[in-house]
C-alpha cells in the first residue's frame, strides 16, 4: 500500500449548531479503493465535501496530498474527480455529452485559459475510457441514467484525477445498470491506477469491490478490511434494530430512501 | 428609413442591446435568475429618477442601484437567510417605490423619465449611443474571456466549485453582468420591458438546441433579429419601439414552442 495522501487528523466538521463529522483519523493511501459506509445523515456527503475542499474543519486538520498549505481550495483539489449525488442534474439542460465532459478540464486550465485541442482530446479519451465515445453529440437528458452517470463519470476523469471521489454512484439506477457502474469503477481503479473513495449506503453491493470500508456515524465506528468492519456487533452500534443479518448478505432495512 | 441619423443610431443601439441581452440570457434563464433581471431593472429605474431629482447624471446612479441590488440579493441567498425570489422580490418593489416616491418630488413632467420606464430607442442621442457602446462591449469581453466559467456555474455551481473554478466569485460576476446589462438597455427598451429582451431570445434558443454552444449562438441572432426587426416595424407602422420589440420577439418566442424539436421529439416517442 502506498503513502497515505489524504489525513484527516482529529478532524471535526459541522454547520454553525451541528456537529456532521467528529474528531476523525483517517488515512487514505494511493491507490486504495475504499468504500464509505453509514446510514443516513451519518456524515456521508459531509466527508465527500471536506475533501473536496468545500467546508473546513472547525478542528483538527485534513491534508489533501503532499499539499502543506492550510487553503480550502487549494489547487490540488482539481487533482480530485468527483461524481455528485444523483438527481441534482436538470434533465432539460441544453448540453451536449462532450460540452460536459469538457467541463471537467474548466478547473485546471484555470481562469483566462481557453480549452485547446489537447483538452478535447483528454475529453475524448475521458469518455472512451467510459465507453461513451459514440454518444459525443448527443444531448444528456436524452441518455438513460447510467449513461448519464458514465459521462459524469468521464467529466471526472477528464480533470486527469488522481482521486476519484463517487457519491453514491448507483443510487436511484437499477440493478444491472448498478453492477455495469460498479465495473467500470472498478476498471478505472485498476486501469488508472485510481484511488478511489465510493460513498454508498448498499453495503452489500460493494463489500466485495474494495480494499477498506470506513464506516461512520458523526463518528469513526471502523475503518478496515470489510470483513473486520462488516462484524455484527460493530455493526449492531450504528445500525441498531434496522440491522437484518442472513446467511449470504446482510440487510440493512431503514436506509434506501436515498434519491 | 436608413438615410436618417437618428434611425441609424436606434438601430445600432437596438442591436447592441439585442446582442448583449440575449448573451447574458442564456446564463440567467440556465441559472434560474429570471426574476433577478427583473428587480434590477426596476432598482436601475429608481437610481435614474433619483438621478433627474438632485441634477445628477443618470446613468451612474442606475448602475450603483442595479449592482447594490443583485449583491445584496446575492449575500442573502448564499447566507440562507432568504430565498432569492424572495429578497428580489421585496428589493423589486421597495426601488419601485422609490422611483414613484422621487418622480412625485420632482416639480412637474419629466418625459426623459419615462423614457426609461418604457424606453425610446428612436431618441438616443449620438452621447448615450457612444455609452451603450462602450458598456456594451466591456459585458461583451468579461463574457466572453468568462465564459467557460459562467456555464460551468450555470450547470452545477458545487461541481464547479470542488473543480477549482472560484464559483462564488464567478456568480456575483455574473450578477453585476446582469445589473450592467440591465443599464444598460434602459434608454432603449425600458425598465419594464428590458427584462423579456434578456428571457426571450435565450428561451427561444433553449428551445431549439440541445447544445450550450449552440443555444447561445441562437440566442444572440435571435435577439439581434427582433430588436433590430422590432426598430423598423415601430419606424414604418409609427409604434412604440419598446413594445414592438418585446412583441416581435414574444411571436417569435411562441412559434419555437410549438415547433420545437424537443417538443416533437416527446410527441414522436
Amino acid at each position: 500500500m502506498g503513502t497515505p495522501i489524504i489525513r484527516f487528523s482529529h478532524a471535526t466538521f459541522g454547520f454553525p449548531g451541528v456537529i456532521a463529522l467528529k474528531d476523525i483519523t483517517l488515512g487514505i493511501a494511493e491507490g486504495e479503493f475504499v468504500g464509505i459506509i453509514g446510514p443516513n445523515g451519518s456524515g456521508k456527503t459531509t466527508l465527500c465535501k471536506a475533501v473536496l475542499g468545500l467546508m473546513r474543519p472547525l478542528e483538527g486538520s485534513l491534508k489533501i496530498f503532499d499539499c502543506s498549505c492550510e487553503k480550502l481550495r487549494c489547487h490540488h483539489r482539481a487533482r480530485i474527480g468527483y461524481l455528485p449525488q444523483k438527481g441534482r442534474l436538470d434533465q432539460n439542460f441544453p448540453i451536449t455529452v462532450l460540452e460536459t465532459v469538457m467541463m471537467g478540464r474548466y478547473g485546471a486550465l484555470g481562469l483566462f485559459r481557453r480549452p485547446a485541442k489537447q483538452d478535447r482530446e483528454i475529453a475524448l479519451q475521458a469518455l472512451a475510457n467510459v465507453g461513451m465515445q459514440d454518444h459525443r453529440d448527443t444531448a444528456l437528458g436524452h441518455l438513460s441514467s447510467g449513461q448519464q452517470q458514465r459521462v459524469l463519470i468521464a467529466r471526472a476523469l477528464a480533470q486527469q484525477p488522481q482521486v476519484l471521489l463517487l457519491d453514491e454512484p448507483t443510487t436511484g439506477i437499477d440493478i444491472t445498470t448498478q453492477h455495469s457502474v460498479l465495473d467500470l469503477v472498478r476498471r478505472l481503479h485498476r486501469d488508472l491506477g485510481l484511488t478511489v473513495l465510493l460513498v454508498t449506503h448498499d453495503i452489500n453491493m460493494i463489500r466485495q469491490q474494495v480494499d477498506r470500508l470506513v464506516l461512520l456515524k458523526t463518528r469513526l465506528f471502523a475503518a478496515g478490511a470489510p470483513e473486520a468492519v462488516l462484524k455484527l456487533d460493530i455493526l449492531q452500534q450504528v445500525y441498531g434494530k434496522d440491522l437484518v443479518i442472513t446467511e449470504k448478505d446482510l440487510i440493512i432495512v431503514e436506509d434506501y430512501h436515498h434519491r | 428609413m436608413l438615410s436618417y441619423d437618428f434611425m441609424q443610431r436606434s438601430l445600432w443601439a437596438a442591436a447592441l442591446v439585442g446582442a448583449i441581452c440575449s448573451v447574458i440570457g442564456v446564463f440567467v434563464v440556465l441559472r434560474g435568475l429570471a426574476f433577478v433581471g427583473a428587480g434590477t431593472a426596476h432598482a436601475a429605474f429608481a437610481g435614474v429618477t433619483l438621478a433627474y431629482l438632485v441634477g445628477l447624471p443618470p446613468l451612474p446612479l442606475a448602475i450603483l442601484f442595479g449592482l447594490a441590488t443583485v449583491w445584496v440579493t446575492g449575500v442573502m441567498e448564499e447566507k440562507g437567510q432568504m430565498k432569492l425570489d424572495v429578497s428580489i422580490g421585496i428589493l423589486y418593489t421597495a426601488t419601485m417605490a422609490l422611483a414613484i416616491l422621487f418622480i412625485g418630488l420632482m416639480k412637474g413632467y419629466n418625459a426623459e423619465v419615462y423614457g426609461y420606464l418604457f424606453g425610446s430607442v428612436l431618441s438616443v442621442t449620438p452621447e448615450e449611443l457612444h455609452t451603450i457602446w462602450t458598456l456594451g462591449f466591456i459585458v461583451l469581453c468579461v463574457m466572453v474571456v468568462f465564459s467557460k466559467e459562467l456555464y460551468f456555474i450555470a450547470f452545477d455551481q458545487e461541481m464547479a466549485e470542488a473543480s477549482g473554478v472560484p464559483a462564488r466569485r464567478i456568480y456575483y460576476l455574473l450578477l453585476s453582468l446582469i445589473a450592467l446589462t440591465v443599464v444598460v438597455s434602459l434608454k432603449t427598451v425600458g425598465a419594464i420591458l428590458v427584462f423579456a429582451m434578456i428571457l426571450i431570445p435565450a428561451s427561444t434558443a433553449y428551445q431549439l438546441t440541445h447544445s450550450l454552444s449552440r443555444m447561445t449562438v441562437y440566442s444572440v441572432v435571435i435577439g439581434i433579429v427582433c430588436a433590430v426587426g422590432g426598430v423598423m416595424l415601430s419606424y414604418a407602422w409609427n409604434l412604440p419601439s419598446g413594445p414592438a420589440i418585446v412583441l416581435l420577439a414574444t411571436t417569435i418566442f411562441f412559434l419555437s414552442v410549438l415547433l420545437s424539436p424537443k417538443r416533437l421529439r416527446r410527441a414522436l416517442a
